[in-house]
């Protein structure tokens, strides 16, 4: 196992944490990690995905980084 | 007769009969009398003290029609029907804080404050959030006519009625002095009391003050039936009032702030009107209260009671006491609806007699659901399917 597959591992579990809690303010901190490494690897369908995840609980609570998220995905045609 | 002919309920009060025992039993007429009474009117669902902060979101059923209640971050309370308009999913099942985007728990469809639809998720796949034939302008949420009048909020589920303000204009001129900020006493000011009769009933009995001195004879210690008057509006209100209300006193009598401004009509005044078809309200000088009914079939309503005050800061004892004064009277009021919804069963009963004098209010209110009942196709869910 690589190093940068173990770490996606530990961040999945802290995904499926932050789901579990309703942590929403954390959802949107790791999915937008989770997107940064795959925009690091070049996956720009992986990181619009979970770009996409991390925009929608930016909405859910009101943070401002939906914003961002959101012109984020405009550069990449996909809002 | 039969319950399509409901000629005799027309009729002047001196020759008149009470509405047929159906209207109360029948399941058949209580879904026509949605379409009929209730969603082509203005109805209360709640009070607006239930979203009290920017953000504060609360489901509401509304005859089966589910709703949700949004204080927007604009300041503004919209009701909408609570439903996604993707795949139909209710969205909103608890009272709750939407500080951001309505999300729908089902595919994530967010909405903003103003119902409008802003991110569709994955809708055009994986990462893609927007599709050429999922035009966002045409799907947002479905935002119910609203209107908020002396705290509580009433909905017009058809869209057709005239305007709030316009049909009640009447009502709202009549007590206009009460058009002032209302506090809602809070969680020791509501309480919900649960009915084994037909929603019509509690606003008959709630109509007249002839059953006062029977039904409440701690009322009549000084509130006597020669103090009341009727409140007749054919077509549009009705009620009674009284000429004696006293205050309610705490330790060192102290006692509850008054309305701003309020002429010397209500110094001793009080008056009780129903605002068709189920809010009961009644007004003095130092509170008001409502009493929103909600029908959970023909024959079981709840009575949700709200009491508010003239200002934010009243005494928790004095609001205590009010509050309990008023469950006495209206549990008292429970035997009795509860009594005529059992006769209802009783094949020889005409709907009954008024009492000229005294029932007036009452069959105001009779007539008023003949004439929409006799006007409306017995098509319940006509135009709201």
């Amino acid at each position: 196992m690589s190093a940068t597959e173990s770490s996606m591992d530990v961040l999945e579990v802290r995904l499926l944490a932050a789901h579990d809690t309703g942590d929403v303010a954390t959802l949107v901190m790791l999915y937008l990690e989770a997107a940064d490494r795959a925009a690091a690897g070049y996956h720009i369908e992986k990181e619009c995905f979970f770009l996409t995840h991390a925009w929608i609980f930016a909405l859910e609570i009101g943070d401002p980084l939906a914003d961002i998220l959101r012109a984020r995905l405009a550069r990449n045609g996909r809002v | 007769m039969t319950f399509r002919d409901l000629s005799a309920v027309l009729q002047p009060i001196a020759e008149a009969n009470g509405l047929p025992n159906v209207f109360y039993t029948s399941d058949a007429i209580y879904a026509e009398e949605r379409e009929a009474l209730w969603f082509s009117s203005w109805a209360g669902i709640c009070v607006a003290a239930d979203v009290p902060e920017p953000g504060d979101a609360c489901p509401i059923d509304f005859l089966g029609v589910p709703l949700f209640l949004l204080h927007g971050k604009d300041g503004k309370i919209r009701v909408f029907q609570n439903i996604c308009r993707h795949r139909g999913m209710i969205l909103v099942t608890e009272p709750r804080q939407i500080a951001g985007a309505i999300r729908c728990p089902y595919h994530s469809w967010c909405y903003n404050h103003q119902g409008g639809l802003v991110a569709t998720p994955h809708v055009g796949g994986p990462g893609q959030n927007t599709h050429p034939d999922i035009k966002r302008d045409e799907l947002g949420l479905i935002e119910v006519r609203a209107h908020i009048w002396l705290g509580v909020v009433y909905v017009n589920l058809s869209g057709d009625a005239p305007a709030f303000t316009d049909l009640h204009a009447d009502l709202i001129e009549r007590w206009a002095e009460f058009d002032v900020p209302l506090y809602h006493g809070g969680a020791d000011s509501t309480f919900t009391l649960e009915c084994r009769t037909n929603w019509k009933l509690a606003i008959e009995n709630y109509c007249e003050s002839y059953h006062l001195p029977w039904v409440h004879p701690g009322l009549n210690s000084y509130s006597r039936l020669e103090d009341h008057y009727n409140i007749e509006a054919p077509g549009k209100f009705s009620g009674q009032g009284t000429e004696v209300y006293r205050q309610i006193e705490g330790e060192a009598g102290a006692k509850f702030p008054d309305f701003p401004n309020l002429s010397d009509k209500w110094d001793t005044g009080g008056e009780y009107i129903t605002v068709t078809p189920n809010v009961m309200l009644g007004v003095q000088r130092d509170h008001v209260f409502a009493i929103i009914l909600e029908p959970k079939g023909p024959r079981l309503t709840r009575e949700h009671i709200h009491l508010f005050y003239a200002s934010p800061d009243t005494s928790e004892e004095l609001r205590l006491q009010n509050a309990d004064q008023w469950q006495v009277v209206f549990v008292e009021d429970i035997g009795v609806v509860e009594g005529m919804q059992a006769a209802r069963g009783a094949p020889g009963f005409d709907g009954g007699r008024f009492s000229p004098a005294m029932d007036g209010p009452t069959h105001i209110f009779h007539r008023w659901v003949a004439d929409k009942m006799m006007h409306t196709p017995p098509d319940a869910e006509k135009g709201l399917m």
